[in-house]
């Protein structure tokens, strides 16, 4: 089965355990990834993966807020593979807990340059390159907190928020030309992340238990199949959806 | 290999155009299904076409506001496939245009009667089935009139708003039995209902203006794909999430 | 001067707590209130408190369930003050907790009749009269339970859902007759109607105000606050909007 057969995707923070999962599983179904991270060490690890399991990935190191960067890395997919039609849009700070009076202007300021500016730039650079391709599909990786707030993270939650209307933005100005672009809304997921804040996963559970009627985290994985319908031509109506992956926490 | 091998599927209104394509991708993807109708005719189509494709199908004449005739229908399912844990609720009527005020209120009771109150008691009868089997997943179809207004169909938006909220109360009350509920809203899909209301396709296209971003309708198809992924395992943490597949047309 | 001098309103569940304050609350900003309820009792009640504070009202009994008692309720009204513009419509039926499969189809029905098609009935008899008025207000009160969803609510959730695109669809096909009409979605407000489930009060904060990140429960006046607003001409340009005075419950 290779759902993403003939597709070029370009995977950010694929070194990290969300875009990591959906890269490899990109892989799996067909696509060629490129996987792009900040951290060479973690993304390296990635494309290993998914070239020993017979796909096809190539690393690039890259920080999503330098535009010149991202324009030379996307441009070298483009000359490597010959196109690009997929985009899975996940680089994002690990802001502090603070409450909004006690953040450093500097540290909301970074929050939003790799959360959204990041996302504008991967954008503005890919979109040129879909319009060559005939279309492609913007998976931008939103948060239960671009719909609710979390306590004490006001400017993931203000720039999770953005992303959403970015990704109808461009859903609007571009469907004509058959790019869609969607964003994925993940709950509590299982990743090393949680366990900055957290003492162990039970922990999250308990703190969000309200809010999983399920009582469970969802996993990576989780994330990467939904990324998988979103970017094949299976979700070819769908855009400027917001698409909550999160076991009903925003349903409650 | 399928991607419901193994599941066995109630697919109500199966004789209409969007629940007969999905209907038929289950039948392809390895689902036995139980196509449903109140139109006998229609039905026996769609469950010839899964049957003549390789799968495996059966049709039962249903209304879906007769208690009575959902029970016996679903255990008739069940007997036949030896276990119920897909469903995908569609059944629907929509009134002729009126505005409130001139709306008498036995079509305004109709509308809820079939949209709404159709839904739940399917619910009611596929919920025990799916415990039984160890989990399942409810597909709803909702509209975009269930998130935003339409002209002159007051019965069917509040009948639309209504299964929105139906589904997020299955999915908080039924997580810890691992049974998911989620609302498709489909834009405007190219139907022989919607044709039937209107002169052509284009006078359609027209009618929706700027907010049909790509110019066309959507195809029943493009439904049954997001059908087909939410009745997935590979939704699995995806419930009571509102699925818009309507290409931005609400977006905007 | 009061907000609403000289205005005709009429409050269904006038002798609950919220819809009892939105009356009082209405007759202190000077309009002439009909308060309609189903139990004489608590509906006289209101009226005296009204009259006592040099208010003008009268009281209704009616089911508005009920499409004749709907229909003489609403003339009479607009009969005795000369003119009707605003329209409070608040009746809801509390259901014992059920989930889906356990919910007898007369209860659903029930709660259905009254918390929506009542509305519908209210509304399809008070629009000629805001037509012949020049224009009128509908402040629908929907519930955060027809955004989210609470454990063994269905058919309450299923209204207010219903409720929340009931006002969209008034509010898009009566715009061009100077009808605006809103829905409040109240969060846990201090009323009697709390205490169907939870000996006392006390229980019922200890369990809900720590949903609420504003830390305390919510007051009737604080619904009558919002009413009095979108009753008055300080809303002009609202209309067909969800508005959430819920103490930020929704929000977290």
């Amino acid at each position: 089965m290779a759902r993403l057969k003939g597709k070029i995707a370009f995977v950010t923070a694929a070194g990290g355990a969300i875009a990591g999962a959906t890269a490899r599983l990109f892989g799996k179904e067909g696509a060629v990834v490129v996987c792009v991270d900040i951290a060479e060490e973690n993304v390296n690890k990635t494309v290993e993966d998914i070239n020993a399991a017979g796909g096809i990935a190539i690393p690039v190191v890259c920080d999503v807020t330098d535009g010149a960067a991202v324009e030379a890395a996307i441009a070298k997919t483009v000359e490597t593979f010959g196109k690009l039609n997929v985009v899975f849009n996940a680089a994002a700070f690990a802001d502090p807990l603070l409450p909004l009076h006690e953040l450093d202007i500097d540290l909301w300021r970074k929050t939003f340059d790799v959360n959204i500016t990041g996302m504008f730039i991967v954008t503005k650079y890919a979109i040129p390159r879909m319009l060559d391709a005939g279309g492609g599909s913007f998976i931008n990786v939103s948060s239960i907190y671009g719909a609710r707030a979390a306590r004490n993270r006001p400017a993931y939650c203000s720039s999770k928020g953005a992303v959403r209307m970015l990704s109808k933005s461009v859903a609007v100005d571009y469907a004509e030309y058959n790019i869609r672009a969607n964003s994925i809304l993940p709950g509590p997921i299982e990743t090393p992340r949680l366990l900055i804040a957290n003492k162990n996963m039970d922990d999250v559970i308990e703190r969000h238990r309200p809010h999983l009627p399920a009582a469970r985290l969802g996993q990576p994985e989780e994330i990467a199949k939904t990324a998988v319908f979103l970017a094949s031509d299976e979700s070819s109506f769908m855009s400027g959806n917001d698409c909550f992956v999160d076991g009903a926490y925003n349903a409650i | 290999m399928g991607r419901l091998d193994g599941k066995v599927a109630f697919v109500t209104a199966s004789g209409g155009a969007i629940a007969g394509a999905t209907a038929r991708l289950f039948g392809k993807e390895g689902a036995a299904v139980c196509c449903v109708d109140i139109v006998e005719e229609n039905v026996k189509q769609t469950a010839s076409d899964i049957n003549a494709a390789g799968g495996n199908a059966m049709a039962l004449k249903c209304d879906v506001t007769d208690d009575d005739a959902v029970k016996t229908a679903v255990k008739k399912t069940v007997t036949e496939f030896g276990k119920l844990n897909v469903c995908f609720n569609a059944a629907a009527y929509s009134e002729k245009r009126h505005r409130l005020a001139e709306m008498p209120l036995d079509m305004w009771k109709n509308v809820i009667d079939v949209n709404l109150t159709g839904m739940f008691i399917v619910a009611r009868h596929v919920i025990p089935e799916m415990q039984t089997t160890g989990g399942g997943s409810i597909i709803n179809v909702s509209s975009i009139y269930g998130v935003v207004g339409a002209k002159e169909r007051p019965a069917y938006c509040a009948a639309k708003g209504g299964v929105r909220m139906l589904s997020k109360s299955i999915a908080v009350d039924y997580a810890a039995d691992n049974i998911r509920a989620n609302s498709i809203m489909p834009g405007p899909i190219e139907t022989p209902r919607l044709l039937a209301r209107n002169p052509s396709i284009e006078a359609v296209i027209e009618r929706h203006g700027t907010r049909l971003h790509q110019k066309r309708l959507g195809k029943p198809e493009e439904i049954a794909q997001t059908a087909l992924f939410l009745a997935s395992d590979d939704a699995s943490f995806t419930s009571g999430a509102d699925m818009v597949v309507d290409a931005a047309y609400t977006a905007f | 001067m009061g907000l609403l001098d000289g205005k005709v309103s009429l409050v269904t569940a006038a002798g609950g707590g919220i819809a009892g304050a939105i009356a009082r609350r209405f007759a202190a900003e000077g309009a002439k209130v009909c308060c309609v309820d189903i139990n004489e009792n608590t509906v006289n009640q209101t009226v005296t408190d009204i009259e006592k504070e040099g208010g003008t009202a009268i009281a209704k009994i009616c089911n508005v369930a009920s499409e004749t008692e709907a229909k003489t309720c609403v003339n009479e009204t607009a009969s005795i003050f000369g003119k009707l513009e605003v329209v409070v419509n608040a009746a809801a039926a509390s259901e014992p907790l059920h989930t889906v499969a356990d919910m007898p189809i007369e209860v659903w029905q029930e709660v259905l009749d009254v918390n929506i098609t009542g509305m519908f009935l209210i509304a399809k008899h008070a629009i000629p009269h805001m037509q012949v008025a020049g224009g009128g207000q509908f402040i629908n009160i929907s519930s955060t339970f027809g955004h989210i969803a609470w454990p063994q609510r269905p058919a309450y959730m299923a209204t207010k859902g219903a409720v929340r695109q009931l006002t969209k669809s008034i509010a898009l096909d009566f715009a061009s007759d100077n009808i605006r009409a809103n829905s409040i979605l109240p969060g846990a407000i201090e009323t009697n109607r709390l205490l169907a489930r939870t000996p006392t009060m006390e229980k019922v904060r200890e369990r809900m105000v720590p949903l609420h990140p504003i830390g305390r429960l919510g007051q009737p006046e604080d619904i009558a606050n919002a009413a009095a607003f979108l009753a008055s001409d300080q809303s002009s340009f609202m209309t067909g909007t969800d508005v959430f005075v819920d103490g930020g419950f929704t929000a977290i």
